[in-house]
């Protein structure tokens, strides 16, 4: 249930970074919001489940936007598992000391994924400008705290038995019948 | 002994009834008038809502309208109008996706226009959507003419709202607010369409090409209906060569 919610979640909130969250196709100030997704997988789910909502969703990031296929895929993938990686050797968990570190690990792969198509597809992307991805690094920062809340109480609530098990379970025509 | 009782009766119903006129007819009115106010305010939120309703369709309308009027002008050429239902999110890349894709005979390499001139192309299409290039992509190259000196040039995107002239040579005459049209070599783009204007001529000693610098004609930031014009068929080219 968890990984058809996330999933469902996932593609609305890239359809809401392409549609409302972008009032121009040139717009500087919108927040990459399925990054902000990607660090939640990271931080929050495991492995199995993470990589099962991951796949549908750059999936649906590379089929609505960009020129390149697989750039979506690279810059998540590589995202989840750095985020991963680092949060794991850190002591502490708490989602306001993880913030920073969601933000700049966001800059880091956008840089170095810039720098891998640059060198691979060279002047098929625009230039890096420093300061558009300091504005997008703060948007995602400042997106993470109540996407988090909101994604919280998406698993709480897909963790919610919808058909409980003791009013599915066989029960036996003798309740009085003593277990020896 | 009745007559002082009456008169004491007569004199306070007096006062009573100056007392409700003065104060409960006021309370009674008063409350009369704020449901009357919730009323009217209510009323003239719905009637603002309405007049903003009717102002964007206007604007709609308008925007509508001028594409029509551009599309009447192309001489014969089929075209399929469309709108943008989508941007591209990520910082590198410009493209959009539209809402029309190969049911309506869109297909890769159509070009893309509005009522202000060239904005892409596709280059990528699925039954019902299609992926626009926006002219301003780093990854798109149109062949142009300065529309003065007639120089031909190839127009490429930065990424950014303006556009780099390439492979000017630099004994060709150009000037600042020259108009770039479309070349139509090639047969994609119709001749003449209006791509923009130089905007800045940056001369260097260096090189054999001048660095210049075009403001596109179209407002990147208000893309909302275009037109996908057909390619004509390659058999059609040959005839027009033959011709």
């Amino acid at each position: 249930m968890v990984v058809v919610f996330f999933i469902l979640a996932g593609i609305l909130l890239v359809v809401l970074q392409t549609t409302v969250f972008m009032p121009s196709p040139v717009s500087s100030f919108s927040p990459d919001l399925h990054y902000v997704f990607v660090a939640y997988l990271a931080l929050r789910l495991d492995l199995v489940r993470s990589l099962l909502i991951l796949f549908p969703l750059v999936c649906v990031l590379d089929v609505l936007s960009g020129t390149v296929l697989g750039t979506y895929a690279l810059s998540c993938f590589s995202g989840y598992f750095l985020l991963q990686q680092i949060s794991s050797k850190l002591p502490v968990n708490e989602l306001l000391y993880q913030i920073p570190l969601i933000s700049l690990i966001y800059l880091a792969v956008s840089w170095a994924l810039y720098l891998f198509l640059e060198f691979f597809a060279p002047g098929q992307q625009a230039a890096w400008a420093w300061w558009k991805m300091v504005i997008h690094m703060v948007l995602v920062a400042g997106a993470t705290y109540p996407l988090f809340f909101l994604f919280d109480l998406l698993q709480k609530y897909s963790h919610r038995n919808f058909l409980p098990r003791n009013k599915l379970r066989l029960r036996s025509d003798n309740r009085r019948r003593r277990t020896t | 002994m009745v007559g002082p009782v009456q008169k004491i009766v007569t004199v306070s119903s007096n006062h009573v009834e100056t007392f409700k006129r003065e104060y409960v007819d006021i309370l009674q009115d008063s409350l009369r008038l704020s449901e009357e106010n919730k009323r009217l305010l209510k009323q003239l939120q719905d009637k603002e809502l309405l007049l903003n309703r009717s102002r964007e369709a206007l604007a709609t309308n308008a925007s509508l309208r001028r594409l029509l009027e551009f599309k009447n002008t192309l001489d014969q050429q089929q075209s399929v109008p469309a709108t943008i239902v989508g941007k591209d999110p990520s910082a590198m890349y410009r493209s959009v996706i539209i809402d029309q894709g190969a049911n309506k005979g869109i297909t890769k390499g159509d070009p893309v226009i509005n009522s202000d001139g060239v904005v892409g192309q596709v280059f990528a299409v699925t039954p019902n959507y299609a992926k626009v290039l926006l002219a301003i992509a780093p990854s798109s190259a149109i062949d142009v003419l300065l529309q003065k000196s007639r120089v031909r040039g190839i127009l490429k995107g930065n990424g950014t709202l303006t556009y780099r002239l390439e492979y000017i040579l630099k004994t060709a005459e150009v000037e600042e607010q020259d108009y770039v049209v479309t070349a139509g070599y090639g047969g994609v783009f119709p001749t003449g369409l209006q791509v923009g204007v130089v905007s800045k001529i940056i001369k260097k000693s260096r090189g054999m090409f001048h660095e210049i610098e075009v403001t596109p004609s179209v407002d990147y930031q208000k893309l909302e209906n275009l037109l996908i014009l057909e390619q004509p068929k390659s058999s059609e080219i040959e005839k027009m060569e033959q011709q």
